[in-house]
């Protein structure tokens, strides 16, 4: 990656964060229209945002965001109450900018739907708003403009700075072996013109060999063409942002003939990354320490590093190593020979490397994870949307916002939590207030959000307090569609699962929101893809609860060690319901049908691994060997197999090209004493019938 | 520089008298341009260009300028240039 690509991708990744801020904030702001301060805050990244779309070339995001930008400054220079359906406008705009920023990425040359249609509204608000405004004033002196001006430029001169810090921060980050970053300030005397001095002739001289230069023009002080001459400078300061190999004399050096109160010259050093002595230091103290020298010029800029960007690849990879790190931990802490070598100060030694490797594990399995906070905050702008749509008025609660989970679960949890949320509102919750009311219900409807830790995995659960889910109906349903056959004997869980079958739709009326018979099987899978799975409880007339249980990470698998013809399998106990050693009695065979196991009136298909992977052994019978009860999307099965070795986690590790042909297999795992052993992928555990399991 | 209807396309790399020049042409006739546009692959030569131009975008803030709206230019003799209107 060059040093151009890189540059842009961090503008990539902090356009994304802008956006997804703006995207709350613009809805804590429809909840809080008054709170002008929030507007200034959403202006500042709106701004910022635009700064860099146009630095980067996505000219259409620019435009778009320029103008919307106006709005914005509009409302929060004026503090007018912003109307409801302007309000609307602005909430739909951010839509339109995520859009615009997608097909900007793409490099999609057709633009988003809406764009032209909001775009032209937008401006449409600004001409509207801006005649008002001069209505108002319409003999306005141009000493009142500028009145107007200075008041409302004292946000734009902090957002000139908060421009500067950004352009310092990104030259920080192209910054080469061999190359000093300058900033310089010019604020030149008004006859400068007239000695023959420009900004533009020092820009000229300062890009001489430079890697970069940008520079900023302040306009503050322009006055109107009533108070203006050409021929006299009035132009505020101008700052420029020098990448160059030059030394700090040399640079200097292009300002000698000016006056010294006219030019300033700062040599910008790399940043320090600050890094707390210890974790009782309180915050504020951390932070005054990274300013030894007093207040930079910077903007500070040192203080806010407290925090560093790192590529997910490298921490992937730095976990990897630490994977590499537990198994020759493990490999040593159990090596017999080792552990013949009678020697205290060598059992001492491994007992602290144990230690340490586990806290080094610990901490890097944290850095991982972050609060689930952020996307929660996105899913309140999906109910607000639903609800309007939908026309039902609803609570929100959410709760456990700060649970943390694996970073690279979070970007695949948003479409199927999306696609819940939604569901909960448009079929979950009753159809109007009325048919609440007369259910002995509140008028308004409640959705909650909530994330908790729950045996080791991480719960996410989406409830409503809606009608419930019909279970007899969604039985008859499912043997319309041939799902089931309508003999099998299901639990109430196994009939709630069955709306996520594909194709599997009860809802009377189809909505651009759900009912379309597909989703909520994508759903499934992508929970399943994070090998995590769905829960769904239900009570006719009180509401229903979908529970994404995931596995803390992806990296590691809490794993049932056990053994079958010789080899070592395991099997994620997220997945494990029990284990046990049948009764004879309860063990039957069915010519053509296999082997199945009566447990509390159901009919369990048992599955031997040894059979599963042609291995060579001595065939005993089910009630000889051990079973493990598990969990399937086609229902319940059991796994026959000769010994349970334990439950460890293990840190899984991908297959070669061939063995990933195995759909039985779904990785490996290096175990503490060197051995591998094969992650079982239990949905593809087939028995010797097709179907659902567990019937009569 | 041109005027073609309500559109006046000027020469960003303006010496400081053709600016001048431009200074008095503009300012009778102010209201009656509707947009200033520049010349597609000229580039700017003074700063006095930049500021009239914010002058007269100060002085009637409904008249176009294309340019001074984008907010920045680059250039391979200056790098980039961003300017702050505050309007």
């Amino acid at each position: 990656m060059t040093k151009q690509e890189q540059v842009k991708a961090i503008f990539i990744e902090e356009a994304g964060e802008i956006i997804e801020k703006l995207d709350v904030d613009i809805l804590r702001f429809e909840e809080y229209s008054g709170n002008y301060d929030l507007l200034n805050e959403i202006f500042r990244g709106v701004h910022t945002l635009k700064g860099n779309a146009n630095a980067f070339g996505f000219t259409r995001l620019g435009e778009f965001v320029h103008h919307f930008e106006d709005i914005l400054d509009h409302y929060r220079s004026t503090k007018e109450e912003i109307e409801i359906h302007n309000l609307e406008l602005i909430v739909n705009s951010v839509d339109v900018i995520k859009e615009v920023m997608e097909c900007e990425l793409d490099a999609h040359p057709e633009l988003p739907g809406g764009y032209g249609e909001c775009l032209e509204r937008i401006k449409h608000l600004i001409a509207a708003k801006t005649g008002k405004t001069r209505a108002a004033v319409p003999e306005a002196a141009p000493e009142e403009l500028r009145d107007l001006a200075s008041e409302f430029g004292i946000g734009c001169a902090e957002a000139f700075n908060e421009t500067i810090t950004r352009s310092i921060e990104l030259h920080q980050s192209i910054r080469e072996e061999g190359l000093r970053l300058y900033r310089v300030d010019l604020t030149l005397d008004n006859d400068a013109y007239k000695r023959g001095f420009d900004p533009l002739g020092f820009i000229r001289l300062l890009n001489d060999n430079a890697k970069s230069v940008e520079s900023f023009f302040d306009l503050e002080n322009v006055p109107s063409l009533e108070g203006f001459a050409c021929d006299e400078n009035t132009l505020g300061r101008v700052v420029c942002i020098v990448l160059s190999p030059k030394t700090p004399a040399e640079i200097a050096e292009n300002f000698e003939f000016l006056f010294d109160h006219e030019y300033a010259v700062q040599a910008i050093e790399p940043p320090v990354v600050q890094v707390p002595q210890t974790e009782e230091k309180p915050k504020e103290e951390a932070r005054s320490s990274s300013k030894p020298g007093g207040e930079s010029s910077t903007g500070g800029m040192s203080a806010s590093k407290s925090t560093i960007r790192i590529d997910t690849f490298k921490l992937d990879e730095l976990f990897d190593s630490v994977g590499e790190l537990v198994i020759a931990q493990n490999f040593i802490a159990q090596n017999e020979k080792i552990h013949a070598i009678e020697d205290e100060s060598i059992t001492r030694t491994i007992e602290t490397l144990s230690k340490i490797t586990k806290r080094i594990q610990d901490r890097v399995m944290s850095l991982r994870m972050v609060a689930i906070r952020d996307t929660f905050d996105k899913m309140k702008r999906v109910v607000r949307d639903t609800s309007k749509k939908t026309g039902k008025e609803l609570a929100l609660i959410v709760q456990g916002e700060e649970t943390e989970i694996d970073k690279t679960m979070i970007d695949s949890l948003s479409d199927p939590l999306i696609h819940i949320i939604r569901n909960a509102i448009d079929h979950g919750l009753e159809s109007s207030a009325q048919e609440r009311l007369a259910a002995g219900k509140k008028a308004e409807g409640t959705i909650t959000l909530r994330a908790y830790h729950k045996s080791g995995s991480i719960v996410i659960s989406v409830s409503d307090d809606g009608r419930g889910i019909n279970k007899e109906r969604v039985f008859q349903k499912a043997i319309e569609r041939g799902i089931i056959t309508g003999d099998e004997n299901l639990s109430d869980s196994q009939i709630f699962g069955l709306i996520m079958q594909p194709g599997f739709s009860t809802a009377e009326t189809i909505s651009d929101l759900s009912g379309r018979g597909v989703g909520l099987d994508v759903v499934k899978t992508s929970i399943e893809k994070l090998r995590g799975k769905i829960e769904i409880e239900s009570r006719e007339g009180e509401g229903t609860t979908f529970s994404m249980v995931l596995p803390l990470t992806l990296a590691i698998i809490d794993g049932m060690l056990v053994r079958s013809a010789g080899e070592i399998y395991i099997i994620p106990t997220l997945s494990v319901v029990e284990s046990f050693r049948p009764e004879r009695e309860i063990v039957h065979a069915m010519k053509e049908k296999g082997e199945f196991v009566s447990l509390r009136g159901q009919h369990i298909p048992v599955i031997r691994l040894s059979d599963v992977f042609s291995l060579p052994t001595e065939r005993i019978e089910p009630w000889e060997g051990i079973l493990v009860c598990v969990e399937t999307e086609a229902g319940r099965i059991a796994i026959m197999v000769d010994e349970l070795l334990g439950r460890q986690q293990v840190v899984i590790k991908t297959l070669g090209k061939s063995l990933a042909r195995l759909r039985e297999i779904s990785g490996g795992a290096i175990l503490g004493n060197g051995d591998i052993a094969l992650i079982l992928n239990v949905d593809e555990l087939r028995p010797l019938i097709e179907g659902p399991h567990a019937g009569n | 520089m041109r005027f073609d209807g309500d559109v006046l396309t000027i020469d960003l790399s303006m010496t400081m008298e053709e600016i001048r020049e431009f200074e008095q042409f503009i300012r009778p006739r102010i209201e009656y341009v509707e947009t200033i546009d520049v010349e597609e692959g000229s580039g700017l030569a003074s700063s006095a260009l930049l500021a009239l131009l914010a002058s007269l975008k100060r002085t009637r803030r409904e008249l176009n300028i294309p340019f001074i709206e984008r907010g920045r230019t680059a250039s391979p003799v200056y790098g980039t240039l961003h300017w702050m209107c505050y309007d």
